[in-house]
């Protein structure tokens, strides 16, 4: 980034030194000028439409009047905001706007404020409404330009120019994000969609609307998630080795940049607002359109495709194929057989280990050659799991199934699969490496549904910042997120406004990784549907009844305990001695450093051992203490003190758990 | 020497926040970053000269799924 050429300016014969290119009007709010600008906005491209802002230039030859909004800093002028001619000039405008727009208090304000009473002719086209649309192009500039839709504009010229949707007709394009109504400076635009009678709709329009407003400044700078959605996690997880390649072997390959966001930015299409989520402005939904199939029962077609995202790409290299074209495809058939891209891919990960390891062959997959990298077998294997038939009939079934059946049927080692197949409670892991984050593993391991991240994602908070070395802190962060997360799930709500974009002020609040702007977003969103004031510690205690609930349920249903939360030693460490020579300086730095024992003269199959037994224990020691601030026993079932304090201490629960030491 | 979210870490005169970030391959852009615990806002990473023996925290937030 290199800094701005700075131009030193006069205004009102202060000097105020601005970036090349800078209007006037931002010039003089850097210095506290004040000049009425009716049709601006930062959010928005300058309109000159009000031409209030005017004032008066002097570049050393000539004095002229200019749009102060829109007159770009070039070289060293001077400015006067209130000469004479500029205060003339300001009166003749407002004495004609409040002529045509008598009632509108804005107008009147600024009126007023010029020293005009009352206008002294009518207009011909006067509009006593005091909501009038004074024509300003606000709501129509924020919806193409903030919002990337185009559905408002202005028809007509003259005195009947108005802002319409076209033909008059209701659009269903509009997404009813609020913007254009939240803008206006006069109230002209109305949202008139609250069918679910929300306690007070205008709280929670702002809530959203400040969302909106973060997502228009900073969105691109930050995650661009309006350009390329989650797909920008490819090359920032590769670069800090947690991009899942063969099946979680190594954390980044030479040929991800074949599949980073920059690859699939040339693919998509539709740069809009998709309608995931009515009103949401933050539109991380990507699609393809007119891609034409290589494969499966559409070959040839061109079809229209939903993603990828960043856990399809992740799944891809984990896989060990970097080609965008077989993600899009394996995305599509996906998505048409009803697969999750997650669980196949990770599942196809394990399939294509078994097979560079010899627990498969040609022969046990019916004919399938299908090491890592194998594209053209894995799509195949895709149509058969889709079909259900041949190998895809046992590869569909996930890896729990296929571990065991590995091991019954062709001699698999039981101790091996169970290492490298990775899935807990019987769920596939999405694609991140955890083997240098112990809060992590913890954070898909005890998960209530299974291997996921979105309970808690703290690699970046433990591995990368250090920010909870101790167990104790990642056992106040594996409650904490958890617990605010399942909030979202509580509510029917996405996550990622939450922290895929943040407020200006973020970096200077006391818990940055909170997002304590955006909680209190959360809150007022939640007061402004039912009308019952929140706080950060109520939404997390509403959260908490339902997640120790939850427990309760699995354990109910044979899942809800200390034995339910092993994870696959392959996500808390190297499993093979080429895993641990791929990484080895790092391991050897941690044997001496964190395990205290010297490496040298060890043999690799010695030191893959010594890190595994301190790794194992490091996992369960972290359990102990997930389980201790959670108010579990330490067999991480739920006490009846803790199902008291959180009023969930129904009969058959209390029972359920007593039978289980809790 | 200084020391980068824990880790010691080379110092040479001159060496500003943005430099750090080049040097750690620091990709992810929603950071934040403070020398001995002070915050220094992002557009000032270039000009933010780091001294010696001094404490810099990058902090990563989270995104992402
Ligand atoms: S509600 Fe949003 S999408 Fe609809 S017209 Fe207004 S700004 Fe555009
Ligand atoms: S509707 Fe409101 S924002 Fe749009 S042009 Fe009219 S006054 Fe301006
Ligand atoms: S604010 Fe400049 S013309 Fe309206």
């Amino acid at each position: 980034m290199a800094d701005r050429e700075m131009i030193t300016i006069e205004i009102d014969d202060k000097p105020v030194s601005v970036g090349k290119d800078s209007t006037i009007l931002e010039a003089a709010r850097e210095i506290d000028i004040y000049i009425p600008a009716l049709c601006n906005s930062e959010l928005v491209e300058p309109y000159a439409a009000c031409r209030l802002c005017i004032v008066e230039v002097d570049d050393g030859r000539k004095k002229i009047l200019v749009t102060s909004c829109n007159y770009p800093v070039r070289k060293p002028i001077k400015v006067y905001t209130s000469s004479e001619k500029v205060l003339r000039n300001r009166k003749i405008i407002l004495e004609m706007m409040l002529s045509r727009w008598p009632g509108v208090q804005v107008i009147k304000d600024l009126a007023k404020h010029a020293g005009i009473q009352k206008p002294r002719y009518q207009h011909p086209a006067v509009d006593l409404n005091p909501n009038a649309c004074i024509l300003c192009g606000l709501c129509m500039r924020i919806c193409e330009q903030g919002i990337w839709e185009n559905i408002i504009n202005f028809t007509n010229r003259g005195a009947v120019r108005a802002v319409r949707m076209p033909y008059d007709s209701d659009q269903p394009h509009c997404i009813g994000c609020g913007a254009c109504a939240e803008i206006c400076p006069t109230g002209a635009i109305t949202m008139v969609d609250d069918p679910n009678h929300p306690h007070d709709a205008d709280m929670v329009r702002r809530a959203g609307m400040r969302i909106t407003e973060e997502m228009i400044r900073f969105d691109e700078e930050q995650c661009d998630m309006r350009g390329v959605g989650t797909a920008h996690l490819v090359e920032i997880m590769d670069a800090y080795d947690l991009l899942p390649v063969m099946n979680y072997q190594y954390g980044k390959h030479e040929d991800t940049p074949k599949i980073s966001s920059d690859v699939l930015r040339k693919f998509f299409t539709k740069g809009k607002p998709d309608g995931c989520w009515l009103g949401c402005t933050m539109a991380c939904a990507k699609a393809i359109e007119d891609f034409e199939l290589k494969t499966g029962p559409y070959k040839g077609e061109k079809v229209l495709v939903d993603g990828p995202e960043y856990e399809t790409l992740g799944g891809s290299s984990n896989m060990g194929i970097f080609d965008p074209r077989f993600v899009i495809e394996y995305n599509f058939y996906c998505d048409t057989y009803g697969l999750d891209t997650i669980s196949f891919s990770t599942g196809l990960s394990f399939v294509m280990e078994c097979y560079e390891t010899g627990i498969l062959d040609k022969e046990k997959t019916g004919g399938l050659e299908i090491p890592f990298g194998a594209k053209d077998a894995a799509l195949e294997l895709l149509h058969q799991i889709g079909r259900g038939e041949g190998f895809g009939l046992i590869a569909g079934k996930g890896i729990r199934y296929m571990k065991k059946y590995f091991v019954e049927n062709f001699g698999a080692d039981p101790d091996f699969v169970t290492d490298i197949g990775m899935e807990a409670k019987g769920m596939e892991y999405s694609e991140y490496v955890t083997k240098e984050s112990l809060a992590q593993q913890g954070g898909y391991g005890i998960a209530l549904k299974g291997a996921q991240h979105d309970e808690a994602w703290l690699i970046f908070m433990d591995m990368v910042n250090k920010q909870i070395p101790t167990f104790e802190d990642k056992a106040e962060a594996l409650h904490y997120f958890p617990m605010w997360r399942t909030w979202f799930g509580l509510c029917g709500l996405c996550k990622l406004p939450w922290n895929d974009v943040e407020p200006a002020n973020n970096a200077e609040t006391d818990e940055p990784a909170k997002v304590p702007g955006h909680v209190q977003g959360y809150c007022e969103f939640f007061e402004g549907v039912t009308g019952k004031p929140q706080t950060m510690d109520s939404l997390i205690r509403m959260s908490e009844k339902v997640y120790t609930f939850q427990r309760v349920f699995n354990l109910k249903m044979g899942f809800g305990k200390r034995e339910h939360d092993v994870i696959p030693y392959r996500s808390a460490g190297p499993v093979t001695v080429t895993e641990y020579e791929s990484r080895q300086e790092r391991y050897d730095t941690q044997l001496r450093v964190d395990v205290g024992i010297d490496p040298s003269g060890m043999s690799s199959e010695e030191k893959v051992a010594a890190m595994r037994k301190y790794r194992e224990a490091q996992y369960e020691q972290l359990l102990d203490a997930v389980y201790k601030r959670r108010g579990w026993t330490n067999d991480g079932v739920p006490t009846v003190e803790k199902l008291e304090e959180l009023g969930i201490d129904f009969p058959d629960v209390i029972e359920l758990v007593r039978k289980h030491g809790g | 020497m200084i020391n980068v979210n824990g880790e010691q870490s080379e110092w040479s005169r001159g060496k500003t926040v943005r430099d750090v970030i080049k040097e750690k391959n620091y990709l992810f852009p929603l950071l934040i970053a403070r020398i001995n615990g002070k915050l220094i806002p992002r557009d000032k990473y270039d000009s933010t000269v780091i001294p010696d023996e001094a404490t810099v925290d990058i902090i990563h937030l989270m995104s992402g799924g």
